[in-house]
């Protein structure tokens, strides 16, 4: 086609709701009968009838009595949701040879998988496994864990400052299972985290880092 | 003492319905087939195969809830899985379906001669929108039929501005192409 149909600047412009209508008449005529046609051409889209409301919402109550995905939450939430582990200082010693010493027995009985730093088991809990994630950030105020174990809720983990600067970290009780998580820095920027085994796109285009619980440990991807 | 549901943030809702609570699902149901029902309607060429992209939409949204990372912005993250139905339901159409006019119905009280320009003009409207690639498509009818500002179009698709300019100009390109040729 030839360039002289294309549109002027000025009428892009305009068209963009950024500019006045073109200074030449016959460009400014063609904008407005343009504008008017696509305009007249609107007004008669429609949405989809009210009535679609009522037979979703059937499809979806049969899906949640049939035990599909939303409905399932509630109850298992409780089972797979990570919790901090807390340990007061006294006993932080004594409990970093438990871990290791389970982690170790483990490892020697059951071939356990690679020793990938970060993410790792740290050990084993009322069959959860502690899994340790550590993140660098030396300019980060705050960082926390967002994942489908907590439903990416970004404020019920959060990391904390290890004595080495710049090095955040958490341990959280996982069940064994396969999970996509990100690392949420400063509240606003969420970012998979470059430790992770794998890296995979979610149906929105999206990076997540991909996480693999096995019930010995971390399971390389 | 009763719930008051109007107020309820998309963020409030999600979190219902994450607990178990259904019904509440429904809120966002009514909230976003106003919404976006239209550009449903634009991009999917037919209000028909718009209601069903809806349909599949919210199900997979329902059952995805838990991977909506930011639940007060369940609108743009619903965007995103409605945009991809409609792709979807557009390539199941039956093969050279015939358009719906106008999408939605004349207006009874024209005068015949103008009824017939007009519809004419609709027609090559929607026309020209099929010869658009999906991008130019989504974007042109966020710009023209929704009436979004590019600020706005960039929070609810995750697209650059500038991306989005690129894609509505093209599609103005073609449109008017197509237009002049029907003249």
């Amino acid at each position: 086609m030839s360039g002289t149909r294309d549109w002027s600047p000025e009428a892009q412009r305009y068209l963009d709701g950024d500019g006045a209508l073109p200074a030449d008449a016959g460009e400014a005529a063609r904008v407005a009968a343009f504008q008017a046609a696509v305009d007249d051409w609107a007004g008669t889209v429609r949405a989809p009838d009210a009535a679609l409301d009522a037979r979703l919402m059937e499809t979806v109550r049969a899906r949640a009595a049939a035990g599909a995905p939303a409905t399932q939450r509630a109850w298992w939430r409780w089972f797979v949701e990570p919790h901090q582990i807390a340990v007061r200082p006294a006993f932080a010693a004594a409990a970093a040879v438990a871990l290791i010493a389970v982690s170790s027995a483990v490892a020697f009985l059951l071939d356990a998988p690679d020793p990938t730093p970060v993410p790792m088991a740290t050990g084993t809990n009322a069959g959860t496994i502690l899994v340790r994630f550590e993140l660098r950030a030396p300019d980060a105020r705050h960082v926390a864990l967002a994942g489908s174990f907590n439903g990416w809720n970004d404020s019920t983990v959060v990391f904390s400052q290890a004595a080495e600067a710049g090095l955040w970290t958490v341990t959280v009780a996982l069940r064994p299972g396969e999970y996509q998580y990100l690392f949420v820095v400063d509240g606003e920027r969420w970012m998979p985290d470059p430790a992770a085994h794998a890296q995979v796109q979610d149906e929105f285009g999206q990076t997540n880092s991909l996480l693999v619980v096995g019930p010995r440990g971390v399971v390389r991807s | 003492m009763a719930e008051t549901r109007a107020g309820w943030s998309d963020g409030d809702v999600v979190r219902r319905v994450r607990e178990g609570d259904v019904a509440a699902f429904g809120m966002l149901v009514t909230r976003y087939r106003e919404a976006f029902g239209r550009y449903a309607s634009a991009v999917c060429g037919d209000p028909d195969v718009a209601a069903d992209a809806m349909q599949e939409a919210f199900i997979r949204a329902y059952d995805a809830l838990d991977s909506c990372r930011t639940p007060e912005r369940f609108g743009a993250w619903f965007h995103r899985i409605l945009t991809n139905q409609c792709r979807n339901h557009r390539d199941r159409r039956r093969p050279h379906a015939p358009l719906k006019d106008g999408l939605g119905g004349a207006v009874a009280t024209e005068r015949a001669d103008d009824r017939v320009e007009r519809g004419a003009l609709r027609d090559a409207i929607t026309a020209a929108l099929e010869e658009l690639s999906a991008e130019q498509r989504e974007a042109f009818v966020l710009r023209h039929v929704e009436g979004r500002p590019y600020p706005e179009m960039a929070a609810l698709t995750g697209e650059r501005e500038d991306a989005l300019r690129m894609r509505v100009h093209r599609a103005r390109e073609t449109m008017r192409r197509r237009l002049e040729d029907w003249r």
